[in-house]
């Protein structure tokens, strides 16, 4: 069963994570266009926020119902874990019920609300569904922080019988991971909305709504990129100092060492304990540990044999798309910004490049960001293996018995197929459609 | 005192559920069963009344969730272990109803027809309910191993028809109110459903009171005063509905429906499922169960302004 559950796990929260990301991130960005709409009165910046805002509605619709699918599915696949832990995890899932009531209710106020709010008012019906949006990525991932690193609690015959409510979301890998999380919602949200209007334009549809959407999407991703670097080294170092099995996975270090290097790509070598067949950086890993080419960092022998993650490899590998996703997007940040600065002397005003190859490269920040988003999941949970709750209860002790999780996978990866195809042919529908502007309020269905 | 506490959200944010979600699911199930002439106009019109507010009606199922697994992490491993069938194919039903209502209202045919869509939205919004109450004669029955031995129950089929056509009865209700202020022509038509349902739904009820599994008849006289209640409400609600005063009869059926529910939890407290876990037994630890409880009673008085913004804003008529 264990595969299996593993799998349904990976499909269904991999799946919802892609449109979450979206609730975290759009509904800034809809704020920013709405304002200047609201601001300038110009049309092409409501067209922007009327649009964004049906694509929102359908993203969150679906993000919803995949999230729903997720909280029962915890019970259903992992029973053990629930029962023993659910009640630890009770702060941050709580919190984030109402942060989703919250967003819900203030969402259903903006998509139907255009026509019977004044403008500034229906501005201000968004504000609280950014707010409630990106607490509830900041909840959620705590609640996972606290399976990697389980602190707080007390347990007797496998009965916890003290737990401090706040742990969760005090844990000392719980701000840097849900930060982490935040600001990579934030780049795959401007880095989609960026390749998509640079497609466009790359297609030739250079209007001024095309650019501006482009600006908004890009700017975003890129501000953000710098800022990731940052708090995804802070989240390497809690992970060195709480999860020392975990980071040595992280570069495939059998054995603990001083100057331990970073290695890109290869694989890792059971035998020698090495990864073989990469490049090598020297003193890589015990500088990202900290701070120090001498430091000793250590190995994966920290961990009994049986508590170590057996997905060295696809750690290590995951962690370098991540890693090298966010290094180019840096690069890219650092280029738009040279360029930038230099046209604004010449001409005054802050202008984006639009050749062809700039708009190439901003095309690819989309995927980019997503796939660096999905890796950095693959590290921590990969690279939490055996363990369910780190040290405390195994994958094996928390899957349940039944033995229809092959059927419930199968057709979870059908069904959220259909759907996947479904969304991407009417979102491309939406984004070939040009600005809503003739279109006062999305309208439900054709009234007779 | 927590503990009862967080029951008693549980329980309210499921009547919410029920009364508001539930009357969505209803909406389906009348789009899949309209016909003749203005069978496009009906649809266009439950459409319409979802709409703003599904999302928000849909949460208060996840608030119930999760306090149920806060505050009773076993009572969740239990319904995890003994209840997957019919959750998952609830679970089904709640995925495709949803995609399939935004695809309708958005795809602009992009996907596939939109009266495809709207098919699997119908669908969808009759199988969730059906199962939700199968799931609920299961822990009021205590039978959990039957996995989908529950699905051929006949106490169970009983349930789920109750729900299913409590749901549908509420809508009917809720359109008539709807389809008065800018359908007119429909009014007639979700009146004769409103009056067929709430006479189904209360068949239903009366048919499952003797064929009660033993362990909810012992504490019968506790759910006397909500059997009653309901029972007044939905006679109540036929005479508005006669009477065509569709903005009272909201608030009754409303009850109707709510107290039955009521009643089931008083009639079983302190159990939480029958024979094998009760409010004590099943508790978290009382500092969880404090910080929980605390955060749920804040949680809701902090956005009750904001939810009845929301009905309110969306009460006025189109401007
Ligand atoms: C746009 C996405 C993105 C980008 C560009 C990066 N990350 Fe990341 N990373 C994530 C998206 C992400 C994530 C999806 O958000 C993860 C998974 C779990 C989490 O909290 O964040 C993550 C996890 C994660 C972890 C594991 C934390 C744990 O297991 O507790 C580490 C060590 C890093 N990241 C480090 C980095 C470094 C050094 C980066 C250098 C540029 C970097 N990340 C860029
Ligand atoms: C959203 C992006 C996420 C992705 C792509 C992801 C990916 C995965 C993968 C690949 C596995 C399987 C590991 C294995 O092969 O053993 C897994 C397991 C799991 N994940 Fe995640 N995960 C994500 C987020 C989360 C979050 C936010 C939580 C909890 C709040 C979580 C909790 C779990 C649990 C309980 C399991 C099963 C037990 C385990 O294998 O550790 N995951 N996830
Ligand atoms: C990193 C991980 C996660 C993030 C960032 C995240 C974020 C979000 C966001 C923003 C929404 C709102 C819907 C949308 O806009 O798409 C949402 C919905 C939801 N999520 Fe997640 N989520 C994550 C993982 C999980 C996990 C592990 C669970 C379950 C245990 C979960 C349960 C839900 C539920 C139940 C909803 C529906 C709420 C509603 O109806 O509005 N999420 N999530």
């Amino acid at each position: 069963m264990l595969p299996e559950a593993r799998a349904e796990t990976a499909v269904s929260l991999a799946f919802h994570i892609c449109f979450a990301v979206f609730g975290v991130g759009l509904p800034w960005l809809m704020l920013y266009v709405e304002d200047r709409a609201i601001r300038t009165g110009d049309p092409v910046w409501m067209g922007l926020a009327r649009k964004w805002a049906r694509a929102f509605a359908v993203l969150f619709a679906v993000g919803a119902v995949s999230g729903t699918v997720l909280s029962f599915e915890f019970g259903l696949l992992w029973p053990a874990f629930l029962g023993t832990y659910g009640g630890v995890l009770s702060l941050p899932f709580t919190l984030e019920a109402f942060a989703f009531l919250a967003e819900a209710v203030f969402l259903g106020l903006y998509l139907y609300g255009w026509k019977r709010l004044r403008p500034r008012t229906h501005w201000w019906t968004g504000v609280p569904v950014a707010i409630a949006g990106t607490f509830s990525a900041l909840f959620i991932v705590t609640a996972n922080a606290w399976m990697n690193v389980p602190t707080g609690i007390k347990e007797r015959n496998g009965k916890v019988v003290s737990a401090e409510p706040l742990a969760p979301l005090t844990g000392p890998n719980a701000a840097p991971e849900s930060l982490h999380m935040l600001i990579a919602a934030l780049m795959c949200t401007g880095g989609v909305v960026a390749s998509i209007y640079a497609i466009g334009m790359l297609r030739g549809r250079r209007d001024s709504y095309h650019r501006r959407g482009f600006a908004v999407g890009l700017v975003a991703v890129l501000v953000c990129a710098p800022l990731q670097l940052v708090i995804g080294d802070w989240s390497a170092r809690v992970v060195e100092a709480k999860q020392p099995a975990k980071f040595a996975a992280l570069e495939g270090l059998g054995h603990s060492q001083t100057h331990a290097p970073v290695t890109i790509g290869g694989y890792y070598d059971a035998k020698s304990g090495k990864l073989v067949d990469g490049l090598r950086i020297p003193d890589g890993l015990s500088i990202l540990g900290h701070f120090n080419p001498s430091a000793k960092i250590r190995g994966l022998n920290v961990a009994a044999p049986q508590n170590r993650t057996p997905f060295i490899t696809q750690v290590h590998l995951s962690f370098d798309l991540m890693v090298g996703v966010g290094t180019a997007l840096i690069g890219l940040s650092a280029l738009v910004a040279l360029v930038a600065i230099r046209d604004r002397r010449r001409l005054g005003v802050w202008r984006l490049r639009h050749g062809k190859w700039w708009l190439r490269a901003a095309a690819l920040t989309g995927p980019g960001a997503m796939a660096a988003m999905l890796a950095g999941w693959m590290v921590t949970e990969l690279g939490r293996q055996p363990w369910i709750v780190y040290g405390r209860m195994r994958v094996s002790q928390a899957v349940t018995s039944s033995t229809d999780v092959g059927w419930w996978l199968g057709g979870t990866i059908l069904l959220y197929c259909a759907l996947a195809v479904a969304l991407i042919l009417i979102l491309r529908r939406m984004a070939t459609g040009g600005p809503v502007t003739t279109q006062p309020q999305p309208e439900l269905v054709k009234v007779s | 005192m927590s503990a009862t506490g967080i029951l008693i959200v549980i329980i309210l944010a499921l009547s919410a559920y029920l009364v508001l979600g539930g009357a969505d699911f209803g909406g389906g199930i009348w789009d899949l069963l309209a016909y003749g002439r203005t069978a496009d106009d009906q649809r266009t019109l439950i459409s319409r009344s979802i709409g703003p507010v599904w999302e928000a009606n849909h949460v208060w199922l996840i608030l119930a969730l999760v306090a149920t697994f806060s505050g009773f992490p076993q009572v969740y491993e239990e319904i995890g272990r003994g209840l997957a069938v019919p959750v998952a194919f609830a679970l089904i039903g709640i995925v495709l109803r949803g995609a399939a209502y935004v695809y309708k209202s958005y795809g602009d045919g992009a996907a596939g027809p939109d009266h495809l869509w709207g098919r699997v939205f119908a669908v969808a919004s009759a199988v969730t309910p059906y199962m939700l109450g199968v799931a609920a004669a299961g822990l009021a029955t205590g039978r959990l191993d039957k996995g989908a031995g529950l699905l051929a129950d006949p106490f169970a089929a009983l349930t789920g028809g109750l729900a299913l056509a409590s749901t549908a009865f509420l809508a009917a209700v809720y359109l008539c109110h709807d389809a008065a202020k800018s359908a007119p022509g429909l009014v007639p038509i979700f009146r004769r459903r409103a009056l067929g349902g709430a006479i189904v739904a209360g068949a239903l009820a009366l048919a499952l009171l003797p064929s009660l599994p033993s362990g909810l008849d012992n504490h019968l006289g506790r759910a006397a005063p909500f059997i009653g209640i309901s029972a007044a409400a939905g006679v109540a609600t036929l005479i508005l509905l006669w009477r065509r005063e569709f903005r009272a009869a909201r608030a009754t059926a409303a009850l109707a429906v709510a107290t039955i529910l009521w009643g089931w939890a008083a009639a079983q407290y302190p159990a939480i499922i029958i024979g094998h876990l009760t409010v004590d037994s099943a508790s978290a630890t009382p500092a969880t169960l404090r910080a929980t409880f605390a955060v749920l009673v804040a949680g809701l008085v902090l956005l009750a302004p904001g939810i009845l913004y929301l009905f309110r804003v969306f009460s006025r008529t189109e401007p």
